[in-house]
């Protein structure tokens, strides 16, 4: 029996809970209304009218388990304050739905907790307390606790969910839940179908196929898995199979006519690629280049729809997809070759990595489809940190647009700072020596790279506003993503290279 | 997260000191514990040994500064409670005057109105934040039109400035004294860090100032400052920073004796020193005279450029409101007698003699006696002379023990039963009051023994006591929710009831005075559950509609009038002003 190890996730836990629960009156963006008006959706209508009712712009557009899991919800919600579960009554916010609300989210994370607490228990030995720092890390993250906490979602349980089905995927004899979970979570959330080929791959080699030969097929494994999927994704979506509903859902569930970047571009290739855009319309005339007129007006200002490209040539959803599968493809080849647990981790990050950078629409939020996998192996050893740093600092930078109001403003940044500095000392500390050599001069890279953050952060939130007052106000969130954008790229860069040479 | 594991890092360690005081000779020995006592010495954990005070104190600092914050999103005091709002009006409207009206104006400006009642200091501050305030929006502190203000970006300064200003005085003074008293107590630095996080965590403080709106840690700051320096022998230094508490908080005086009593202590023994007390005595008088000075000058300046200070009144002037008797022997035409009137309209606003032995339901004496004898009856005259003899009895003790002995290591014992005398027996006290006490009492955590189940029993009663007396005054504005997390997460990170009865139930658990302990907090804790769960379901008898606040002054009196006992029995257990026969098994326990 090892020591326990302090502080332990419990207590963590609770500490977490007191400042969340301290948050409540904090602001909260249109998700908290979505939210609402879903809960009131599935508690007032028949299972048929769910993926039609339209009075709210805020249609459901999750997959149907999120809404029995909102059905679930309302039914404390009916004991607590009816009036939020009419569905007319757009933009209610009384003090008992907030609170309800909030403390829904506080609660359902207490599965990710659990999660977390199955991952430190499987690992064993000198790993322990870097899993246990790794955990921690996660239940404290920054990113939850504004996403989930201020800016209102339910991430933290549905990363629970993932997180276990990756520590299920540890031993073999659990691989088959492994995969059953995992096919619940993208009836939750469909965002998670970006990590679904390293899911794939892993289980058809693990699970299906011998472990002699890639030749032999499980046949029993395969009779197994297959039927699971087929029940859950028959759970799911089969009452609104039964009256021809399912082109309903996939209209709601991915609707593409969404433009390339979102509304605050998230830090992605396509950040970067409108950034060059936007510098060669200045530069144009000296090099010769065409400029389109017409896309001059519209180049992507902040806003959500169609962006046009006034040098560059326009990007189609179909390169961004054809990008992602041929980026997605490259790490899952090793996967299928040496189908470890560690690979099959590396391979979730790179699937995510892949996506985030290249698909179509990408929200800033997606970030942490890279940075939860990423920290459960990124203290394997100091090579994994060195690309788990930066992406630690861009990730969570880019997500301070999402918060606005002045009275946030302190608890986004001195949280995230809080964050950096405790987990990259402490992580620090805990990897250990990596017994290959370090590539030349990333290291370099990073430390001048999280040095660049703090005069951009201190640009973006206070000097541009005194400066500008409040012209050119794209500025500061293109800025914010372009050096999150560096940052994703460069440790996608770098945990490719660590990832094939171990 | 940082465990003793192979780290590239050396860390930094300081050489000890030669520790000054007996007490570490017994103490410097602490129990090498396998597994922490309590929550918060678990997160602290890993920081054992291997991680520098130079990378904690700012985690430690964030920390605190983020649970104060977001606090800081619910009310405050008076939101959106017209007519008259509350303390945050109070706090804006300083802030609306001082920059509005000429300096001779400031404590006689329309006083039905939120009225500045606080010494100098704080009205310079109320100048400063207005300033920067009108620099971002000058509507804010516009004269007349922003009264009432509930602007949320008007919130949000107000509620920066409270923190800011914690940060620059209060803050600083802690982190200062815990190493200092720590150091002095033979206290290792990461037991240290743990009662520094528990300190600036306390709930009370947090829950007034930056939940229900004030400045007292600015006050409270210079007080510890001032301790601070006492503990590195700057006694000058001691006097200046406790000018300045004064200058800004007369509440300030609860702490006056123990001042007072220590720095002429140090003056007599071992050996008389006449040009010590007299360097004292005339920093003190030059700091009180450069607090003034802004006021003295601005009042010539103000009468020579034609500025009155009452322009609502035509006619004759006045009489003054105190020292009637003064215009005998002054000339009312004079120059100087302008600064007069001002320096005693000050007087007069600072101490409102004229009004009742207590206002509002306070946990004090006198407020508990009131429920079985109505003290209204009884002549004011009477009551005022009682309450002076009742305060000077019980701080006389602990001021003439610190006064024989003027040790460092004595004076946040001394400071602790100075005011909670004062808060319970003195005259007009407020509950917000019980902040003054609290604060020497908690910082007993970082002397010796500090993090001992005794020391932390009671310390921690004493808080918890004392956030639930202001629970009254919370709820009135809808803070139950910011009261319940602040105080019970205080409660969980020190492993006190109602989360934990870990402090009283042990192995090896034994003695009268355990069982005393552990009889009296928990009768007390039970009472408190019990008194939420009746005012949280069942309205009062429409005949007694204060019953259960009466309850809770009750109770509150009585606790912390043992709390008052404690404090002073300690102080004579540690001065050994008594011999020590007479304690020898008391102290075994006490000082566990």
């Amino acid at each position: 029996m090892t020591a326990e190890i302090y502080p332990s996730l419990t207590q963590c836990a609770i500490v977490a809970a007191a400042f969340k629960i301290l948050l409540f009156p904090a602001y909260k963006s249109t998700d908290f209304e979505v939210h609402r008006n879903w809960l009131a959706i599935t508690n007032s209508l028949p299972l048929w009218e769910w993926y039609y009712e339209k009075s709210s712009e805020w249609t459901l557009d999750y997959p149907p388990f999120f809404a029995y899991f909102e059905w679930i919800m309302s039914q404390v919600a009916k004991l607590v304050d009816p009036a939020m579960l009419k569905v007319y009554n757009l933009e209610y916010d009384s003090w008992q739905t907030i609170y309800f609300q909030r403390s829904t989210v506080i609660i359902t994370e207490l599965f990710l907790v659990y999660a977390l607490q199955m991952f430190v228990d499987s690992s064993h030995g000198a790993s322990k307390r870097a899993a246990q720092a790794a955990a921690i890390s996660i239940l404290l993250s920054p990113g939850l606790l504004i996403i989930d906490h201020i800016h209102f979602q339910y991430n933290g349980c549905m990363y629970g969910i993932l997180i276990a089905s990756l520590v299920l995927a540890r031993k073999k004899s659990t691989l088959l839940w492994s995969g059953l979970l995992f096919a619940g979570l993208l009836c939750m959330k469909h965002i998670y179908l970006y990590l679904a080929p390293a899911y794939f791959v892993f289980l058809l080699r693990a699970y299906c196929l011998s472990p002699k030969s890639v030749f032999r097929i499980q046949f029993l494994n395969c009779l197994k898995l297959g039927a699971g999927i087929a029940g859950i994704f028959g759970t799911a979506f089969g009452p609104f199979a039964l009256q021809g509903q399912i082109p309903q859902i996939l209209s709601r569930l991915f609707p593409f006519s969404r433009g390339l970047c979102h509304a605050y571009w998230a830090p992605n290739v396509w950040a970067v690629y409108s950034f060059v855009d936007r510098a060669l319309i200045i530069l144009a005339p000296r090099l010769g280049l065409t400029v389109k007129t017409e896309a001059l007006q519209s180049v992507t200002r902040g806003l959500v729809g169609d962006t046009s490209f006034a040098v560059l040539p326009d990007v189609t959803p179909r390169v961004c997809f054809g990008l992602t599968l041929a980026f997605q493809t490259i790490p899952l080849l090793k996967l299928f070759f040496q189908p470890t647990w560690d690979n099959f981790i590396g391979a979730v990050t790179l699937c995510g990595y892949a996506s985030f950078l290249f698909g179509w629409h990408v929200h800033e939020k997606a970030v942490l489809l890279v940075i939860i996998p990423f920290s459960l192996i990124a203290l394997k050893d100091r090579r994994y940190l060195g690309a788990f740093r930066p992406l630690a600092v861009a990730g969570h930078v880019s997500l301070f647009p999402l918060l606005f109001t002045p009275a946030e403003f302190p608890i986004k940044t001195v949280y995230t700072v809080f964050w950096l500095i405790l987990f990259l000392m402490a992580f620090d500390r805990l990897a250990p020596a990596s017994s290959r050599a370090r590539f030349f001069l990333f290291d370099r890279f990073s430390t001048l790279y999280i040095t660049v953050s703090i005069p951009l952060i201190a640009y973006c939130s206070l000097v541009h506003q005194i400066v500008f007052g409040k012209s050119y106000e794209f500025l500061p969130l293109m800025f914010t993503s372009s050096y999150s954008a560096i940052g994703v790229v460069g440790s996608w860069v770098g945990f490719m290279v660590v990832y094939f040479t171990s | 997260m940082a465990g003793p594991s192979p780290s590239p890092h050396k860390p930094r360690r300081k050489a000890k000191r030669p520790l000054t005081s007996k007490l570490s000779t017994d103490s410097s020995v602490e129990p090498l514990a396998r597994s922490p006592a309590f929550p918060l010495a678990a997160f602290l954990w890993p920081a054992r040994g291997t991680v520098s005070q130079w990378e904690l104190l700012p985690l430690i600092l964030m920390a605190a500064g983020l649970f104060r914050w977001a606090a800081g999103l619910w009310g405050y005091s008076g939101f959106e409670k017209p007519p008259m709002f509350g303390d945050y009006e109070a706090q804006r409207h300083w802030m609306e005057i001082t920059t509005q009206l000429p300096i001779s104006q400031w404590y006689f400006h329309d006083l039905e109105w939120w009225g500045l009642d606080y010494p100098p200091l704080t009205a310079y501050h109320s100048w400063l934040c207005g300033k920067l305030g009108s620099l971002i929006d000058p509507s804010w502190f516009a004269l007349f039109s922003s009264r009432g203000s509930h602007d949320p970006t008007l919130k949000v300064f107000m509620r920066a400035t409270v923190l800011v200003s914690e940060y620059l005085v209060y803050v600083p003074a802690v982190v200062v004294f815990v190493r200092r008293y720590s150091r002095l107590s033979g206290v290792a630095n990461w037991s240290a860090s743990v009662a520094l996080v528990a300190i600036l965590m306390q709930p009370g403080t947090i829950l007034i100032d930056h939940v229900h709106f004030q400045y007292n840690t600015v006050m409270l700051g210079f007080v510890v400052a001032s301790m601070s320096s006492m503990l590195a022998g700057r006694n000058l230094w001691a006097a200046v920073f406790f000018v300045a508490a004064l200058g800004f908080k007369q509440m300030a005086l609860y702490y006056a004796f123990s001042v007072f009593a220590y720095l002429l202590g140090s003056c007599t023994f071992p050996r008389i020193n006449v040009p010590r007390f007299l360097a004292i005595a005339a920093v003190t008088i030059l700091s009180f005279a450069i607090l003034l000075l802004p006021l003295v000058v601005g009042t010539l300046y103000d009468v020579k450029r034609g500025v009155d200070s009452r322009p609502d009144i035509d006619g004759p002037r006045p009489p003054l409101p105190l020292f009637q008797g003064l215009v005998r022997y002054l000339d009312t035409e004079a120059f100087y007698y302008p600064v007069v009137e001002q320096l005693v309209q000050l007087i007069h606003r600072i101490f409102p003699f004229a009004r009742g032995l207590f206002e509002d339901k306070v946990a004090n004496f006198w407020c508990a006696l009131n429920v079985i004898i109505k003290i209204k009856n009884f002549p004011a005259e009477l009551l005022q002379r009682v309450a002076l003899l009742a305060t000077l009895a019980s701080v006389i003790p602990p001021n003439i023990v610190l006064f024989f002995r003027p040790r460092k290591d004595l004076l946040p014992l001394s400071f602790a039963s100075t005011a909670w005398g004062f808060f319970l027996f003195s005259y007009q006290v407020h509950e917000k009051s019980v902040l003054l006490p609290l604060m020497p009492m908690t910082l007993l955590l970082a002397g010796s023994h500090g993090l001992s189940r005794s020391t932390r029993a009671w310390v921690g009663f004493a808080n918890i006591l004392g956030c639930w007396t202001i629970f009254p005054l919370l709820q009135r504005v809808d803070l139950a929710v910011p009261y319940t997390v602040l105080t019970l997460l205080w409660a969980y990170l020190l492993g006190l009831p109602p989360t934990s009865l870990s402090l009283y139930f042990y192995e090896g658990a034994g003695g009268w005075s355990h069982w005393a302990t552990l009889f009296i907090h928990c009768s007390f804790y039970l009472a408190m559950a019990f008194w939420h769960v009746l005012a949280l379901f069942l309205s009062p008898p429409p005949d007694k509609p204060d019953l259960w606040v009466v309850a809770n002054v009750g109770v509150g009196a009585a606790g912390f009038s043992l709390c008052y006992l404690w404090c002073l029995g300690r102080l004579a257990v540690e001065s050994e002003i008594l011999p020590r026969s007479w304690f020898a098994s008391k102290e075994k326990t006490k000082t566990q």
